[in-house]
This record gives structure tokens, C-alpha cells and sequence, in this order.
């Protein structure tokens, strides 16, 4: 048997930074986990994080894990890997089997950090080798570097779905489509952006019908959905795709907490049913406590938080800090918890759940009215486009950001002032236009990509624009490459002046074009070859 | 068709120059990464079905890649119902398409 002050089951980003936290207090922590490695899915996650500076945005989910993991190790954290977590007694007890061999853990505290599976989506065909998870596909692809098809239709528009769909693209895969049967996208409106100008059709109010093909996918059958939540007739279109991911939510991982006799809550747009648990994430069996996707399905960055809270709570109940103390951090931190997911970006999120749990739909999404592609009326209102006068004068930032996503990393890049964000950490970013010299510093530093820098002010008859570039092989300089678009179709030529990319830009190279001035406000992307697929 | 393994990637950088060792799939030899699971070494071979289901014997293939849902079941050295999904590749090792529940090889 092995004895220890706090078990945590799952070495993801909630059981990591609780083992952290809880360390730091002086608490002994054991933490369990089924992989052969630790972290959880960080390690797939290759995009830049959002939230704010505590949060480690603008950081890669990979390298976040890679710090985790160093802490705990300076900590002195256990983790036993390969170790499957198959019992919880009612006095604190674990039960654990690696391999053929059995043992027991009898802990003070469990924090149960168990994560979440993927939802699945029955339809004709669903059963046919090339259908998997958005995650399953991302696993592959950003793990074991291997491709499980050529050309694929996403279903599913939230965050998950936008975000591997891009990695997709960045692997040399094409992406045929990205439906959601909601009316509107469910992820940040920059992934969508990202995937757009590529020449991704994002499709609302589609559905799949069916997957056909003999022993695999090789083709998929798509249509428009009626407000009756039934496709329309005569929608249909025939997508020549060899995999189908489904990223249509997540579901809680919370079998343990089952187990363990936890009162459950049924919040859908939560992901389904969840343990119960106080602000100080203890659940309703006094000493288990859950962080992370078991809490509720939620990003990456929050489960982290939820982590801390928890740890915290354990940490003060087992008398390592002072009441007092514990309570004024967990307030803290649950303020912080409060800002990644407030705005009014949360707000058309809760609208999305209830469109789709009207329909009978259990989901975790979030969306705004947005078509992915910001329009010449959207961008006039944006507060980080500068004015037509500033265009002129010379180069200068354009902050193409939109939503009121918890994210402020262009602040902290600009060296002279001009982006301000400020507090809540939801707010726009604001371009302060006399201040910005297009730098283009704040370029790579934007999670969504969704920063460039413009000049205009050149005499004669080409416009510079630098931009986000996070594909291979990277254009070479002196080249003419296809211009795109913020809807990914091909507008004019574009001469490629330079790329860079400096070690602190985390390998988001920055490309120089020239393109004829007509365009300067039009082209945000350049395409090796164009990722459109009839 | 190029390989389905990516060997740079803009974000990842090269691949890591894994140990190039052979397996057995139904009695033919692939090339394999050790270390690397065993259905990725498949999917990288152009395998895509791994099992047929035991009632209505459909085929079925790589859906969770992490082990939980248990599509990717094999019959690995002998042994049915292994996850490859979640399942380190080791030299020689001879996998087989699993038929519905499969079979112990030392029942066989």
C-alpha cells in the first residue's frame, strides 16, 4: 500500500498545476495516470494559448506542458505512469493495477483531474474506419506525426473543431469543409479566421447524413439543416474526403466520481452530467475534490486555474496555509476563473447552448454571429483598425479582433504603448494609432493570428503587408505567390519581400508581401497552393 | 501517394529519427517506428482497418487514439483485444486483423 497526502488522478493541466500548487505548500502528492506520459493532452495542443500574462497566454499547450512537467520535477512530485486508477473507497482509498501487478493508495485528499472524452455523433457510415475524433485525428497528427487521411470534413465548429482543422492544414492536409448544425460558428472567431482565409469553407447550419465508402471513408454526404432540424431536400452535397472528424463536444470523465458517491449536476452546456462541488471545487464526499473538464467542460487555461483552486483548498484543509490565507487566494483565483470566462463572448456562448439543447443537443460550445471572414462594415467598427488618415501616413497595426475573448498578449508586445486592453482582460485591444510605428512586433505575439501591419504610404503603386505565416514550406523571398483573401479566394499576386522569424516569435514567421494598393485592405493570407477542394 | 508521416511540420519541427524496426500485419512485413503505437505505424502503412465487429462483422478502425474506445482492438503476439491505439511497437512483432472477439493463439 502506498500512503500519501494528496492522490491526483490525471497528470493533464488541472492535475499538474494542482500538484504544483499543493507542493509549493508543502503537501506530499502522489499523481496517477493511465499514459505512458504525462500531460494530458497539452502535448497535441500546438497553438498559442489564449487568456492573459498569468495564464501563460501566447504560449504553445505543448511547451505550457513541458513547464508543468519541469515544476513538478524540481517539486518533487511523484507520477506514477501506466498506472490505471480502477477503485475509490470510501476511506480515501485508491485502487490501482499497473500492468498485472495491483496495489492501493490511501490518501488524505484525492483531487480527481480525470478529463474528458470525446462526444460521438451516430449517422450512417459513422462506424466506417476514417471517422474519429477531432482529438483522435490531432493525436496523430501532432503526437505521433502521422496523417490519417488526405483530405477531411469537420463536423463540428467549436473551438476543437477550428483548431484542428487548422493543425490539419499545417500538417499538409487538406480540409474540405467545417459544419455545425448550430446557425452560427462555436469557436473564437480568429480560428475561424485562420481556416477562412486559407480557403476553408466553414458551413453553419449543415449536418452530416451519412459516411460511405466499402471498408473505409472515401466519401461524405452533407446538408443544409431546416429550422425544423431536419436537412433540407435537394441540399445535398457529395464531399470526396477519406476521414471525418467529429468535434461535437466533450463529455467528463467522471466515473470515479460515480463511484465514490458524488451528488451529480446535469449542466449541458457543461458537457452532461458533473460532479457537484463548492467554489473550492470539493465535491459532496468530504476530501474528494475534481478540477479540470471533470468540473465541466471548459479550455485548457481554466482547467489550470481550477487546479490551483482546488490544490489551494487542500492544502489550507490540511493545514499547510492559514485559513485566512487559502481563502484570499482562492478568491483571487476564482476571479480570475470568472474573467476567462466572462464577456459577452461567454454570453452568446450560453445563447449557442440553449439553441442547441432545445434541439435536444447536450454541447460545449460558445459562439458569436460570425461569419469567420470580418467584413469592410465589421472592420470600421473594430477599435483596434486605425483610421483611414493614420493608413496613410505610413505603417501601421491592424488588431483584427472582434470578439471579447479573454486575451491581452498584444498589450504586453507592444514596447511603445499604442495597444491597450486593459481590465477586464475580454476587452478589445484598442490601437492607440499616433503611438504605433508598425513594428509589426505585436505580430507573432497574437494567439489568433489576427494582427498585420499595412503601409500604404509608399509611392507608387504597391502596398507592403506583413503577416502571420505558420505553414510550410515557408515562400522564399523574391517569390509571387497567390494573395488570398480574408474569405480565402485569391485575389491578386503578391510579391514575397522577406520572412522572419525571430526565436521569441515561437516559430509564427512573419511574411513580407508587396501587393498592388487596391488590395492592401483586402489580402490577409498567402497560399503556397490554394487549399480549396470542389 | 506520398507518406502519410509528416516528417516536418512548421510548429513541430523535424521528426524525431526513430528506430526503424519490423512488424508482421497478417503475415506481411511494414516498417515501424519503435516506440510508437502500434496502430499509427498501420495507418502510416496505409492500414485503416483493424478489426471486424464479432455480430455483423463491420470493419472498423482507429476512432479515440487514446485508448479508451477500444475500436482499434487487435490480436497482438498472440494476444486478442489489444488496444494498438495506446500499444508501443516492438521489434517482430506480428499483429493480426482481429475477427469479432478473437482468439488466444495457444487455443487456436
Amino acid at each position: 500500500m502506498i500512503e500519501t497526502e494528496l492522490a491526483i488522478v490525471g497528470a493533464g493541466p488541472a492535475g499538474l498545476s494542482a500538484a504544483i500548487e499543493a507542493a509549493r505548500a508543502g503537501v506530499e502528492v502522489t499523481v496517477i495516470d493511465e499514459n505512458a506520459k504525462p500531460g494530458g493532452q497539452l502535448f497535441k495542443q500546438i497553438h498559442k494559448f489564449f487568456g492573459s500574462k498569468e495564464h501563460r497566454a501566447g504560449v504553445r499547450g505543448f511547451t505550457i506542458g513541458h513547464h508543468l512537467l519541469e515544476e513538478t520535477r524540481k517539486l518533487g512530485v511523484t507520477i506514477l505512469l501506466d498506472t490505471k486508477v480502477w477503485g475509490i473507497f470510501k476511506d480515501l482509498t485508491l485502487g490501482i493495477s499497473r500492468g498485472e501487478e495491483m496495489d492501493l493508495v490511501k490518501a488524505q485528499k484525492i483531487l480527481l483531474a480525470t478529463g474528458a472524452i470525446e462526444t460521438p455523433l451516430s449517422f450512417p457510415g459513422w462506424t466506417l474506419p476514417g471517422v474519429m475524433g477531432a482529438g483522435a485525428a490531432q493525436t496523430l497528427v501532432n503526437l505521433h506525426r502521422v496523417l490519417p487521411g488526405r483530405r477531411f470534413l469537420m463536423v463540428g465548429s467549436g473551438n476543437v473543431g477550428l483548431i484542428v482543422a487548422y493543425q490539419l492544414l499545417q500538417a499538409g492536409a487538406e480540409v474540405s469543409a467545417v459544419i455545425d448544425i448550430a446557425p452560427i460558428i462555436g469557436g473564437y472567431g480568429v480560428h475561424a479566421s485562420k481556416i477562412k482565409r486559407q480557403g476553408v469553407r466553414i458551413l453553419p447550419s449543415y449536418t452530416i447524413l451519412e459516411a460511405q465508402g466499402q471498408e473505409k471513408v472515401e466519401q461524405a454526404i452533407i446538408a443544409q439543416m431546416g429550422q425544423d432540424g431536419k436537412a433540407v431536400p435537394g441540399t445535398e452535397e457529395t464531399l470526396e474526403v477519406d476521414c471525418i472528424c467529429l468535434a461535437v463536444g466533450l463529455n467528463p470523465l467522471a466515473e470515479l466520481a460515480w463511484i465514490a458517491g458524488c451528488v451529480f449536476d446535469y449542466k449541458g452546456d457543461r458537457g452532461g452530467f458533473i460532479p457537484k462541488h463548492t467554489r473550492r471545487m470539493e465535491t459532496t464526499v468530504p476530501g474528494i475534490f475534481v478540477a479540470g473538464d471533470i468540473a465541466g467542460i471548459d479550455e485548457a487555461s481554466c482547467a489550470m486555474e481550477e487546479g490551483k483552486i482546488a490544490a489551494t483548498a487542500i492544502a489550507e484543509s490540511l493545514g499547510r496555509i492559514k485559513p485566512i490565507q487559502g481563502k484570499r487566494k482562492i478568491e483571487k483565483m476564482g476571479k480570475n476563473l470568472n474573467t476567462l470566462r466572462s464577456g459577452p463572448f461567454g454570453a452568446a456562448r450560453r445563447k449557442r447552448a440553449r439553441f442547441l439543447m432545445q434541439r435536444g443537443y447536450a454541447i460545449a460550445g460558445s459562439g458569436l454571429d460570425y461569419s469567420g471572414a470580418l467584413s469592410p462594415g465589421e472592420l470600421k467598427k473594430i477599435p483596434g483598425v486605425p483610421s483611414e488618415r493614420r493608413m496613410k501616413k505610413g505603417p501601421v497595426a491592424f488588431l483584427e479582433c472582434n470578439q471579447n475573448i479573454p486575451c491581452d498578449p498584444c498589450e504586453l508586445a507592444c514596447p511603445r504603448g499604442a495597444i491597450r486592453v486593459g481590465q477586464p482582460v475580454t476587452n478589445l485591444p484598442v490601437l492607440k494609432e499616433e503611438k504605433c510605428t508598425g513594428c509589426g512586433i505585436c505580430i507573432p505575439s497574437c494567439p489568433g493570428l489576427a494582427i498585420f501591419v499595412v503601409d500604404q504610404s509608399k509611392k507608387g503603386r504597391e502596398a507592403t503587408l506583413r503577416l502571420p505565416y505558420e505553414f510550410f514550406p515557408w515562400p522564399e523571398a523574391g517569390s509571387v505567390v497567390p494573395a488570398l483573401n480574408r474569405e480565402g479566394k485569391i485575389v491578386t499576386t503578391a510579391r514575397v519581400l522577406k520572412v522572419s522569424s525571430a526565436k521569441a516569435h515561437d516559430r509564427t514567421a512573419v511574411v513580407t508581401i508587396s501587393v498592388p494598393k487596391e488590395f492592401a485592405l483586402e489580402v490577409r493570407a498567402i497560399g503556397p497552393k490554394p487549399r480549396v477542394i470542389p | 501517394m506520398t507518406t502519410p508521416r509528416i516528417v516536418d511540420h512548421p510548429i513541430l519541427g523535424k521528426a524525431e529519427e526513430g528506430r526503424r524496426v519490423s512488424i508482421w500485419v497478417d503475415g506481411d512485413e511494414i516498417e515501424a517506428i519503435e516506440g510508437e503505437p502500434v496502430a499509427t505505424a498501420l495507418l502510416a502503412a496505409g492500414i485503416h482497418v483493424l478489426h471486424y465487429t464479432h455480430k455483423y462483422n463491420h470493419p472498423r478502425g482507429v476512432y479515440c487514439a487514446i485508448g479508451r474506445c477500444t475500436d482499434c482492438i487487435m490480436t497482438v503476439n498472440g494476444k486478442p483485444n489489444v488496444r494498438t491505439c495506446v500499444t508501443p511497437v516492438e521489434k517482430g512483432m506480428k499483429i493480426e486483423t482481429q475477427r469479432g472477439l478473437g482468439s488466444w493463439e495457444h487455443e487456436r
